[in-house]
């Protein structure tokens, strides 16, 4: 039984780590940046959410719905108004703006959320379903939902959208789609705008199930960028398979070797993937 | 063109820089006659961050206080109390490298010792050999103290004064108590704490059936709690910090683990972990160094607990935990063994701080030969409804032992 536990539990928080990653892959992808406030965004919708419901009861459903179009407009005037101008120097110009960003917005969330941690306790709680001794939370439950429900947004916006497809063209060929009239500015402005809309509702969701403190972005960065690895970059569903890889390596490594071990493990899964198979599991070119 | 603008700025902000720090250091040496500066290298940012905000308001809230009174009384005339605060960006080489920089270059007079044992234990070999007499306000594996070092000072007792008092109840009041499950953040203080409980628990007769150690920034621990929870055990003991330990507790009651007793070390004893947890605190027992329930009638600037505790709240609106009361001792001892010595000699200061034996808020205050304190009792305590209720020791005991954590 316990066997079974492991694997739902891995199942679950695979699908959260995808949500948590899916922003992070579609910046690296579109734009080419490693866009290291990410994990600050996250810890921000998770205070919008934990906000929302402290001070205003508001729930974290529609704080969710609040979360997209406010952290679209920070992310599209970020891109527009800072990242734009350094667009095209060296990676290392782009990496060392966004860790300046995000160590602004950090320290910016310890002053004014002070050290203390905080945890959004829904009322009443929403309890666990049990089934032959194995238990899943129902708070993980909705939160994977709803994780799956922004992938496949994501995906229909970039399939089938004139914006989402121009972002595809950009990203495989961003001087033909200049020469096709595409404003790659606005484009990259877009991309950028829904990386962080994504980042502010994983934020959201996040907040249901971890306690919130500004510490966390670095951990949330971390496993962005592994499932990145792990599932490729320009693949929306290869977010979400390395999302599921990466919950059952540290599911069943933690339960086998101990939990000290299941983050090495991790890293240890990431280096052979960069070695053996450095496009990740469903990596492609083009992001779609 | 991007980089020569970039490299324009950096030239700007790089001379702005300079000239602040210039004016910064002639208004420091403008008054550095009247004033005793005490260092206090911190991890201001980084992920130690919040605690390094801790010891602040302790620490500040001793220098307002001093202040407020005229300051230290050295031999009759009277000294103003400046803090002097360094950013060691929790990291500890370069806490090293931040103490010997106050001490050389930043004119200060004594020292606190930065965060936590690790780092208090690596700055103290420079701070002995500049002979600065140094108060580690939050070191407390013996590690720290047991280099024969005479200018350190600590006021946390060994980690095993936790455990044992918490093994002794237990065993009292919940006989049927015999499997014991261990889980460690692997950090040096947590790790330190769960392998002194795990002796503690061997000693009382206990059989330890799970002892594992988790990674720091684990995100989920589910599959290490379904393994815990498949042991069966009565004890469930977690060590952490609060961001751990309420990770952990959250996803106990996401898996309904229910055991007779429920330990964590070192949330319980913050306020915010508390409040964040809600229900799912209730009965969970833990022990600290130093709890706002006591009531001790110090000598030193705070005197009574009850008055420390009503201090800390009109300057910050929340209740003191043991790291910002233990910051605010720091400077209390300080003081009293300045005023004590009569002079800012540091040897002097030194020996009036090793030969010190006082009552504090704190509570007694006696340092061993190795320099850290010997003489208080910590207390152990439990949650029950939503406050912490002090078990142990007798003198400050408020209620009986509760089993059951669901």
């Amino acid at each position: 039984m316990l066997a079974v536990q492991v694997l739902i539990n891995a199942l679950v928080l695979g699908c959260l780590y995808a949500c948590i990653a899916i922003g992070f892959s579609l910046v690296w992808g579109v734009l080419n940046v490693i866009n290291l406030i990410h994990g600050s965004f996250i810890v921000l919708g998770a205070y919008l959410a934990w906000g929302a419901y402290q001070w205003a009861g508001i729930s974290p459903w529609f704080a969710l719905a609040v979360a997209a179009p406010v952290f679209f407009v920070l992310g599209y005037l970020l891109q527009r108004l800072l990242l734009n101008r350094v667009i095209t120097a060296p990676v290392l110009v782009t990496l060392t703006l966004t860790f300046g960003l995000d160590l602004i917005l950090n320290n910016a969330m310890i002053y004014y959320f002070k050290a203390d941690y905080r945890k959004l306790t829904l009322s009443p709680p929403t309890g666990s379903i049990s089934l032959f001794d194995v238990v899943v939370p129902v708070d993980r439950l909705i939160a994977t939902a709803s994780a799956l429900a922004l992938t496949g947004l994501l995906y229909l916006l970039l399939r089938r959208s004139k914006v989402g497809r121009a972002i595809v063209a950009v990203r495989l060929d961003r001087d033909a789609a200049v020469l096709m009239g595409v404003d790659v500015k606005s484009i990259y402005a877009i991309a950028f705008g829904l990386g962080a809309a994504l980042a502010g509702c994983a934020g959201v969701l996040m907040a249901l199930i971890f306690p919130i403190s500004p510490l966390t972005s670095s951990a949330y960065l971390g496993k962005a960028f592994v499932v990145c690895v792990l599932g490729g970059l320009g693949s929306v569903s290869g977010a979400l398979a390395g999302g599921l890889l990466l919950a059952l390596v540290e599911g069943i490594g933690s339960t086998l070797i101990g939990p000290a071990h299941a983050t090495t493990l991790s890293f240890v899964l990431l280096i052979i993937f960069l070695v053996v198979r450095p496009q990740g599991l469903l990596g492609r070119k083009g992001f779609e | 063109m991007v980089q020569s603008r970039l490299a324009r700025y950096a030239r700007i902000s790089g001379s702005l820089l300079l000239a602040m720090a210039g004016l910064a250091g002639s208004a420091s040496l403008a008054s550095a006659d009247d004033v005793i500066r005490f260092g206090a290298p911190l991890p201001i940012t980084g992920p130690l961050a919040p605690e390094a905000v801790k010891q602040q308001m302790g620490y500040n809230l001793w220098a307002e206080e001093a202040n407020k009174a005229g300051g230290i009384n050295v031999g009759g005339k009277k000294y103003k109390v400046e803090i002097v605060y360094a950013d060691y960006q929790s990291n500890t080489p370069r806490s090293v490298q931040t103490t010997e920089q106050m001490i050389t270059q930043d004119n200060i007079n004594f020292m606190f010792g930065p965060f936590g044992s690790g780092a208090a234990k690596a700055a103290s070999t420079i701070s002995e050999k500049y002979k600065m007499p140094t108060i580690a306000a939050s070191a407390s594996s013996s590690q720290v103290y047991d280099q024969g070092y005479k200018y350190l000072f600590g006021t946390f007792t060994p980690n095993d004064t936790l455990t044992t008092p918490l093994t002794q109840i237990i065993k009292a009041k919940a006989p049927e108590v015999k499997k014991v499950a261990i889980l460690a953040r692997n950090d040096l203080f947590p790790l330190a704490i769960a392998q002194e409980m795990e002796k503690s628990a061997k000693a009382n007769g206990l059989e330890v059936t799970y002892f594992e150690k988790y990674a720091i920034n684990t995100l989920d621990h589910s599959a290490t709690l379904s393994q815990i929870k498949s042991l069966a055990p009565q004890w469930i003991f977690i060590t952490g910090y609060t961001n751990d330990l309420l990770l952990i507790r959250k996803q106990m009651v996401d898996q309904q683990m229910k055991a007779a007793v429920v330990t964590m070390i070192a949330g319980p004893a913050y306020q915010d972990f508390i409040e964040a947890a809600g229900q799912s605190a209730e009965n969970i027992s833990s022990a600290s160094w130093w709890h706002p329930a006591e009531q001790y009638d110090g000598k030193d600037i705070f005197g009574k607990t009850s008055n420390f505790v009503k201090l800390f709240r009109a300057k910050y609106n929340s209740d003191p935990d043991y790291g910002q009361a233990s910051a605010a001792v720091s400077g209390a001892l300080f003081q009293l063994a300045i005023e004590k010595a009569g002079s800012l000699d540091r040897d002097k200061v030194r020996d009036a701080l090793a030969s010190m034996d006082v009552m504090t808020f704190w509570g007694p205050v006696k340092f061993g030969a190795n320099g850290q304190i010997n003489s208080l009792e910590p207390p152990v305590f439990q949650i029950q409804n939503q406050k912490p209720v002090v078990l142990f020791p007798d003198a400050i005991k408020q209620g009986e032992f509760k089993l059951g954590v669901n």
